[in-house]
């Protein structure tokens, strides 16, 4: 029981670390591109471990499922919304999304 | 044990703070990105508060923030693209 607690105790204090670390890093980063790479590791990292700590604690139970279903959301949206976000602040740059004249084009694609 | 679950929840939410200021005086990418940060920060809140205080009901906000999250978002990418 004290084993168990011990080790729920550690991973929630791991995933406090990295939301606070984060948080920072958040604040002092200059631009948008550089404060996004720190959403990463509290948007998936994070909840990993909280999800974690759950199990642990109760074991296989109706609430770890729970936790665990909004880790699955999370874990799918994360990367698409960091895509999205880089898209939108790139179309809001130079108007278009896709790479320069000169630049080379992406796998498949035309370039223009 | 249950204070574990506490006490990480008051930490993720001072956690907050440095991103509601990039949300309220950054720029308007950085702001989103803030947006992003919080909303992912707000569902392990979420869990945590409901694994401390033992409210098996309440584990579904968090699932239902973690949906909503990426709908949200994605508007709010959407409006940043095209029309500010």
């Amino acid at each position: 029981m004290i084993v168990k607690e011990v080790f729920s105790d550690i991973l929630l204090g791991l995933a406090v670390l990295i939301v606070l670390t984060s948080a920072i890093g958040v604040l002092v980063m200059r631009d948008a591109y550089q404060k996004l790479h720190f959403v990463s590791p509290a948007g998936l990292v994070a909840p990993a471990l909280v999800a974690l700590a759950v199990m642990v604690q109760h074991g296989v139970y109706e609430n770890t499922g729970e936790t665990f279903l909004a880790l699955f959301f999370m874990i799918i949206a994360g990367p698409l919304i960091s895509h999205a976000t880089i898209r939108a602040m790139r179309v809001r740059e130079k108007g278009h999304w896709r790479p320069q004249r000169g630049g080379k084009a992406p796998a498949g694609e035309k370039e223009q | 044990m249950v204070m574990a679950f506490v006490a990480a929840a008051i930490a993720m939410l001072v956690a907050m703070i440095p991103p509601a200021i990039v949300l309220c005086r950054g720029e308007l990418a950085g702001s989103v990105v803030a947006y992003e940060f919080i909303a992912s920060v707000l569902v392990m809140v979420l869990a945590l508060l409901a694994e401390g205080f033992k409210r098996p009901a309440e584990f579904e906000f968090p699932v239902l923030m973690a949906v909503l999250l990426y709908g949200s978002s994605l508007v709010f990418i959407r409006v940043l693209e095209r029309w500010l």
